[in-house]
């Protein structure tokens, strides 16, 4: 099939609902046919199941059929935002579909009414609006606009994480241990479980840490708003995690060389506990451009001395390259257990 | 539906992308957008085609993409399954005039269309079943991909038509394409939410009673039925049951129960827990219409607000239904019925439907209930 990449991206709306419903105590307002809600509710629902989490996203849709797609679905979005505000939310974000894309809904006017809580129009359209990617920064540009410029204080923000990723806590946690060998400490995760209250702290820190390269325009746009420089990505790999201290140290002015020593270390230890693995010849499953993820696992098996060709075991290579030193491991696991099997 | 918190039933395209997926010999194809094909891709696990629409064929028209895909998507032997979404009806496109020179099943259920069982039994009816008076076996109707049970109820049906000295037949909807042209004329069923309509339904298959029912019509109306294996079998099994609920009461007070799934499925869990557990039920919300005549309270629930008021209304300590329901009341004893049924991992094809599909229920419960039962001190 020929290929065209945006195709298959995902829908904007559940890029923006990925970042929304993180906002703890708001509730994002769909508006367009249920179906389109209930998908994403129950892709958040459960994700917020595997990482153990209790609060379910509120979302509330605007039910149109096929009468708002003939008459117009202003009504029902008003209706949907009167329904969203009795809810006394901390906020009301309100994201489009392609649906409301398609008939032209004036969803900014619905907007500008005054509820009693902040409502904030999120740009975004389904395929209409472009794609997932799309949908998450804009979401995080609309929220950080909540937000005024503060005295910076030395900390760092954590900026775009994936909320769906399965192991998105526990890359968190690998980020947080290599920031405090820096000496640092993390002013909000932007946006993940924060309330408005912490977004309006959002300036105050001295550098963005972004997840990745997806979430760049998010990273331009606080800059602009801001004046934070980034990073444009989380630690991944052996030599990525090393690199990852220094860029870091410098960029928030604190000094490195103890800490990339201390975790040169750490890397060598961890790699000997896989010390059995030498020798072994792998084939790398699943790796494909242009995520960096395929450099990280040759570059892992050169350290543990692997033959990397295609008759080799299969091993997993995941979709996006593993977070510092503790992604590494546990993607080592990953291969043991095909190895021995 | 007007707006509503936290929906928690799909939309008519994915019934019909459920039906059609599961016949082998037909391809389906979601014409529509990405977001709109990664819900059922990834719901039913099904190979699905999508057209993944963009921005482009909104403004300029989605034919060329249309024919290119079906184009690329068509194999000798199979027949293409074209299912509309939201987009190309509203911009009002003529899909059926594009698709006119070409042997392609058109269904047109976009998400504003309905719910679920309506783009099923759509999706269903646009491949004309037909019965075939010579077809040996009976139906075994109901078998969805969506259902979490469904593979365990087609195992278990088999096994006890097999008992029957019967066969099956044509099993809706996952079967071959052609199966669905050669239907045998008795059906027998398993969830009555999606029956399909196809052969003489003769009854359902939840719960003992009812199972017995539908096994002694086989006998009446198949000469070539053995049917006593079956009863003794049910019998036998329903003595466990029974057996198993009244130990549990010995040390325990009855569930009190909230129900939330198919009207179907609901109806028997809701049936099963009063006749064996003597439990209360607080209520009964069903994913879809109510069925008449069901002697507890019922309502149709489809956001998840109205489970937490219904919930935090009953004060239940047994919760029957999906994992939208689990975490509203995380100290009550939870089983799950109705789909979805993540954050848990599972490996197996439980039934509900045959002698083990009331079984597998029961036990689940009383697991469930006397975990929670251990976990209250005494007297709480």
């Amino acid at each position: 099939m020929r290929l065209n990449t945006s195709r298959f991206e995902g829908c904007t709306l559940t890029g923006a609902l990925s970042v929304t419903t993180a906002v703890s105590g708001s509730v994002s307002v769909i508006h367009g046919p249920s179906g389109c809600a209930h998908h994403n509710f129950s892709l958040l629902h459960t994700t917020a199941l595997e990482h153990d989490g209790t609060d379910v996203p509120q979302i509330l849709s605007s039910g149109l059929l096929e009468n708002e797609i003939i008459f117009g679905g202003e009504a029902a979005l008003e209706r949907a935002l009167a329904g969203a505000a009795s809810l006394e939310p901390s906020c009301i974000f309100v994201l489009s579909t392609c649906i409301a894309e398609t008939i032209g809904d004036d969803v900014g006017a619905a907007c500008r009414v005054d509820r009693g809580v902040p409502v904030i129009p999120v740009p975004t359209g389904g395929f209409l609006g472009g794609v997932f990617e799309k949908g998450v920064n804009n979401a995080l540009c609309a929220i950080a606009d909540t937000a005024a410029p503060a005295t910076s204080d030395g900390t760092v923000n954590i900026i775009g994480e994936k909320n769906l990723e399965y192991e998105v806590e526990e890359n968190h946690a690998e980020l947080v241990r290599l920031l405090d060998i820096l000496g640092l400490s993390v002013n909000i995760r932007f946006v993940h479980n924060v309330s408005p209250d912490d977004v309006a702290v959002l300036g105050r820190a001295s550098f963005n840490i972004l997840r990745d390269q997806g979430v760049v325009a998010a990273g331009d746009h606080l800059k602009a708003r801001f004046g934070t420089a980034y990073h444009p990505s989380f630690p991944s790999g052996l030599s990525g995690t090393l690199r990852f201290i220094r860029k870091v140290g410098a960029g928030c002015r604190v000094p490195s060389r103890a800490a990339v020593h201390d975790e040169q270390a750490v890397q060598e230890d961890m790699l000997a506990e896989f010390s059995d693995l030498s020798g072994a010849s792998i084939a790398l499953n699943g790796a494909r451009a242009p995520s960096p993820a395929p450099a990280v696992a040759r570059e892992v098996a050169a350290a543990l001395a692997m033959k990397v060709s295609a008759g080799g075991c299969r091993v997993p290579v995941p979709l996006s390259p593993p977070v510092g030193t503790a992604g590494v491991r546990r993607m080592l696991h990953r291969w043991r257990r095909m190895i021995n099997a | 539906m007007p707006e509503c918190t936290n929906p928690l039933w799909p939309c008519a395209m994915t019934g019909a992308a459920a039906a059609l997926a599961g016949f082998d010999g037909i391809t389906v194809v979601i014409h529509g957008s990405s977001g709109c094909y990664y819900y059922p891709a990834t719901l039913l696990h099904a190979p699905l085609q999508g057209t993944f629409i963009m921005e482009e064929e909104v403004v300029f028209g989605s034919e060329k993409r249309l024919l290119e895909v079906i184009g690329e998507v068509s194999t000798p032997g199979t027949r293409v399954a074209v299912v509309t979404t939201c987009v190309p009806s509203v911009i009002g496109e003529d899909v059926r005039g594009m698709l006119a020179s070409h042997d392609v099943i058109l269904v047109d259920s976009p998400g504003i269309s309905g719910d679920f069982e309506s783009g099923y039994h759509k999706a269903l009816g646009s491949l004309a079943p037909r019965v075939d008076d010579q077809a040996p076996g009976i139906n075994i109707d109901g078998v969805c991909l969506f259902d979490p049970f469904s593979a365990g109820n087609l195992r278990e049906l088999t096994r006890l038509v097999n008992n029957a000295g019967l066969e099956g037949s044509t099993v809706l909807c996952a079967d071959t394409l052609d199966s669905v042209w050669h239907s045998s004329p008795l059906t027998i069923g398993t969830n009555s939410d999606l029956a399909s309509g196809v052969g003489r339904m003769l009854g359902g298959t939840l719960g003992f009673h009812d199972l017995r029912d539908t096994f002694e019509k086989i006998g009446d109306r198949e000469d070539r039925a053995n049917i006593g294996p079956v009863l003794q079998e049910i019998a036998h099994k329903e003595e466990h049951v029974i057996q198993a609920c009244d130990k549990y009461l010995r040390r325990f007070d009855p569930p009190r129960a909230v129900v939330f799934g198919w009207a179907s499925y609901a109806g028997f869990a809701a049936s099963a827990l009063k006749t064996y557990l003597d439990a209360d039920i607080a209520c009964v919300g069903t994913r879809n219409p109510v069925l008449p005549n069901v002697p507890f309270r019922s309502e149709q629930v489809n956001s998840l607000s109205r489970v937490r008021e219904l919930v935090s209304e009953c004060r239940p300590d047994l919760v029957i239904g999906s994992s939208f329901e689990r975490p509203v009341k995380p100290d009550a004893a939870f089983v799950g019925l109705t789909p979805p049924l993540r954050g848990k991992v599972r490996l197996s094809s439980p039934p509900l439907a045959g002698t083990e599909g009331t079984l597998c229920f029961m036990e689940g419960v009383l697991n469930a209930c006397m975990d929670r039962n251990r976990n209250i001190p005494t007297g709480a």
